[in-house]
């Protein structure tokens, strides 16, 4: 048995490294650990609770508006109140275009690039990826950026800025759309259609969205999609990294007739509801002091002497003890789209990256629909006075899965804030049972040839999970 | 150090037009506020010098800075000045993994010794041993030394590098430290902001790259150019001010007729920065336009000052103006020569009683 650790990575949003024991040229057992460390938490305590708007979307650059979302979420929680309802509205379009915006670069700028590595040099499809995807320069990548930068128009002028948005209120947002204003979003959102449909599908959209099974899948023949699913078979990358079959989502963009994306959990074809009762961080391999805890109990104290058994500075969030995966494949599994459902028990790298471009697709479709309705006439934020002293939950999905903001106030302080994001779930270390976290899980397996130090297989496991690290641990 | 191309090279290497390229000198020179007699300069230089390599690393930080770089409004810009920097190292958007990244960067170092620039996004802790940021298997204020080491220039960006930001905010449980703190022996230029304005930041980089040299700062550092003026005296939201007319709740009336958001905690008449002027996503609108206060996140500890939505006290309506250099003045008059090194941390406090005194005065 060998020993080797992948890291830094390049290309996730933030420090990872991995550690891999090899034995017969697979990984036997993987160690996720999460190197950076910043205590949000900590500094929430004595704040006042609306300073959470300011300061927690700065835990991430690129999911600030998540953030944003459940801060401002866990404060009407706090408050017992709704947002005004178009505020809710243009809330979920700040947020919808947040998430489609995370897609778009982890397929373009994070994930494919891998492919274009010289390990695949003889591959026949290789120079097509060279010429689309290669790190920093490819066709591909450029026209990504490009459209991404157009599409957040919406959130500058919308937002005020993007990232680190300030315009989410719990009662509403900020900024009431003019007519005009709509007008000019409706623009921006069909010229995203028309870049999703030339470049990414080469297709309609509704024609991807309409998909239902793993055979009319394989028969996409449009765009850079059709690239991936041929490159996913021919290299067999795409049944690797196989998951628990455990899905979770929180349920995203709530609006005042219920959320677009339901919440749930998936277990190998078994639903049901998810029990925030049953949320609990372990702490037994973080570096970090105290016991086992309910985000309302929860603690981040960091243990200063870095002890051995532990390895990473993540917590270990578990549902009723058991670890999920979450993510844009999970909503899909829970809200039922059958070529998610059909891709739930392959759950490999294929599945979790369908599973984005099935999202980028409905979530456009979403958005226009949702411009639509907007009232500029009515109400955008109504006025939520705070109480001095309570509790409220915000929870929300980002683009990579379940996070929620659980706060306590007394006596108009902040005196607990505890956070989970989605990659503390997917990138959560072992628990004192020792079962292993979902990525590290999925890792057990993968192939590693003789003298690989920087195993290709594990570079598309891991961001086939779409890591955000900051979010991690913050 | 053979032969390094030109940034002219480089452009032409990615296919962009003469058209294009002169283009972007002249949107460039306007950006940086210089006439436009400087554009052809600025064309010769580009043409004929060699372009300068940039080193780009992150410490604790949300890579809001690469995000808000990679949307500046010229496509040009952030496609040359992008291409030139993951030509050289950057862990966020490079190819190489791993060790062989990790090897990118020594070999960089090694190349281009003295000559390059260290562009910093996020910053070290320092509290037990850097161990709440290791990269590598290192500590990063390590890292960020032995860059530093051999670097030309440093650019810190945002409000991270420059000044700690949230991540440094009461008890600042991993003690984040900015990189001047650190660094103390190379020339720093600190471009804040959480995050800085795209075309700021290509702004400042392209200068530096054309004119080889650091642009004119103001006391605390930052480029005269981008940081001179309060996002207040180019708000335009102003008039509003002025007359006294203000938004009093959320999406009232004053809120939607677009009047002043003073009273809504705004922190615009204390923040110098570029906003009201350059504005966001290439140009579409900034906070202010879209209903909500400034927090200030260009000054330093704006963490840490009270509610985000607590009015600015000590504000006189018609007082007379300073410019940031007098304020930097100022705050280290104020405050003594002994804490000289700190007269940053006052400035904001100083500028508002400068401008009560003077009005008492």
């Amino acid at each position: 048995m060998t020993t080797l650790l992948v890291g830094p990575f390049n290309r996730v949003e933030g420090d990872l490294e991995i550690r891999l024991e090899v034995e017969d040229g697979q990984v036997a057992a993987a160690y996720a650990n999460s190197p950076l460390f910043r205590g949000f938490e900590r500094m929430m305590v004595g704040k006042g609770p609306l300073d959470a708007l300011t300061i927690t979307p700065r835990i991430c650059g690129i999911c600030s508006i998540s953030q944003s979302m459940a801060a401002a979420a866990a404060l009407a929680d706090l408050a017992g109140v709704q947002p005004a309802p178009e505020g809710a509205k243009v809330a979920a379009l700040l947020h919808m275009i947040e998430n489609v915006s995370d897609h778009m670069a982890h397929f373009n700028l994070f994930f494919m690039p891998d492919y274009a590595r010289a390990g695949y040099a003889s591959a026949d499809w290789h120079g097509q990826v060279l010429d689309r995807f290669t790190a920093g320069q490819g066709s591909a990548l450029r026209r990504a950026i490009e459209a991404r930068a157009d599409l957040l128009h919406v959130v500058g002028m919308l937002g005020g800025k993007w990232p680190h948005t300030l315009a989410i209120q719990p009662g509403g947002v900020t900024r009431t759309p003019t007519a005009r204003d709509l007008i000019r979003i409706g623009a921006t959102l069909q010229a995203f259609r028309r870049y999703l449909e030339a470049e990414t599908f080469g297709g309609k959209l509704e024609d991807f969205a309409a998909l239902d099974s793993i055979e009319s899948l394989e028969a996409w023949s449009g765009g850079d999609a059709a690239l991936f699913l041929r490159v996913a078979v021919a290299t067999g990358t795409g049944a690797m990294g196989k998951g628990s079959g455990r899905y979770m989502s929180f349920g995203a963009y709530p609006l005042p007739d219920g959320r677009v994306f339901d919440a749930g959990t998936w277990d190998n074809g078994t639903e049901t509801s998810v029990d925030f009762e049953a949320i609990q961080e372990d702490i037994s391999h973080a570096w970090l002091l105290g016991d086992a805890a309910h985000p309302t109990r929860g603690e981040t104290i960091p243990d200063e002497m870095m002890r051995e058994e532990a390895y990473s500075w993540c917590k270990a969030p578990r549902l009723a003890g058991r670890t999920f995966e979450t993510g844009a494949l999970a909503r899909q599994i829970i809200v039922g789209h059958p070529l998610a459902r059909a891709l739930a028990a392959e759950g490999g790298v294929r599945a979790r990256v369908v599973g984005r471009l099935l999202e980028l697709a409905l979530t456009q479709i979403e958005m226009e629909r949702l411009l639509r309705s907007i009232r500029p006439e009515e109400r955008f934020m109504d006025q939520v006075p705070l109480p001095s002293d309570g509790t409220g939950v915000g929870v929300v999905e980002a683009a990579r899965g379940a996070l929620g903001h659980w706060i306590s106030v007394e006596d108009g302080a902040i005196n607990n804030y505890q956070i989970i994001a989605p990659t503390t779930w997917n990138f959560s270390p072992r628990d004192t049972a020792g079962t292993a976290g979902p990525v590290e899980a999925a890792l057990v397996g993968a192939p590693v040839s003789e003298g690989e130090d920087t195993p290709l297989s594990v570079q598309h496991i891991v961001r086939s999970f779409d890591p955000c690290m900051v979010c991690t641990v913050h | 150090m053979s032969q390094i191309e030109t940034f002219y090279d480089v452009m032409r290497r990615q296919g962009i037009t003469r058209r294009s390229f002169m283009k972007y000198c002249s949107l460039t020179a306007a950006a940086l506020g210089l006439s436009p007699s400087f554009v052809p300069k600025i064309a010769h230089a580009m043409e004929t010098k060699p372009r300068t390599p940039v080193i780009w690393v992150h410490g604790l930080e949300c890579t809001c800075c690469s995000e808000s770089f990679i949307r500046a409004a010229h496509p040009l810009a952030k496609d040359v000045v992008l291409s030139m920097i993951s030509l050289d190292y950057d862990d966020t958007l490079m190819a190489a993994a791993g060790h062989a990244a990790e090897a990118a960067l020594e070999e960089t170092i090694e190349k281009y010794k003295g000559n390059y620039i260290l562009a910093v996004e996020g910053n070290p802790p320092l509290n037990e041993d850097g161990m709440f940021c290791i990269t590598g298997g290192k500590p990063f204020v390590e890292k960020l030394r032995h860059a530093a080491k051999d670097a030309k220039a440093i650019i810190s960006w945002g409000a991270c590098a420059s000044y700690g930001c949230v991540q440094a905010a009461k008890p600042n449980p991993t003690q984040a430290t900015p990189v001047h703190k650190v660094i103390t022996d190379k020339p720093i230029i600190k471009v804040p902001g959480c995050p800085p304005i795209a075309e700021v930041m290509t702004g400042v980089i392209t200068y530096m790259l054309t004119f080889d040299r650091l642009p004119e700062l103001d006391r605390q550092g930052r480029p005269a150019m981008f940081y001179s003026q309060r996002i207040h005296d180019k708000c335009y939201r102003r008039p509003h001010f002025d007359a006294g007319q203000f938004v009093e709740t959320w999406d009232d009336e004053h809120a939607r007729k677009g009047y002043c958001l003073y009273k809504m905690g705004c922190k615009g008449p204390t923040t110098y920065n570029a906003c009201s002027t350059i504005r966001w996503n290439e140009g579409v609108s900034f906070p202010i336009q879209s209903g909500h206060g400034c927090i200030g996140c260009s000054e330093d500890g704006f963490w840490d000052q009270g509610s985000f939505y607590d009015r600015v006290t000590d504000l006189t309506q018609f007082g007379i103006e300073a410019n940031a250099d007098k304020v930097g003045l100022t705050a280290a008059g104020v405050v003594g020569a002994g804490v000289a090194a700190h007269a940053a941390i006052s400035a904001l406090k100083a500028a508002q009683k400068k401008t009560q005194d003077k009005e008492e005065a």
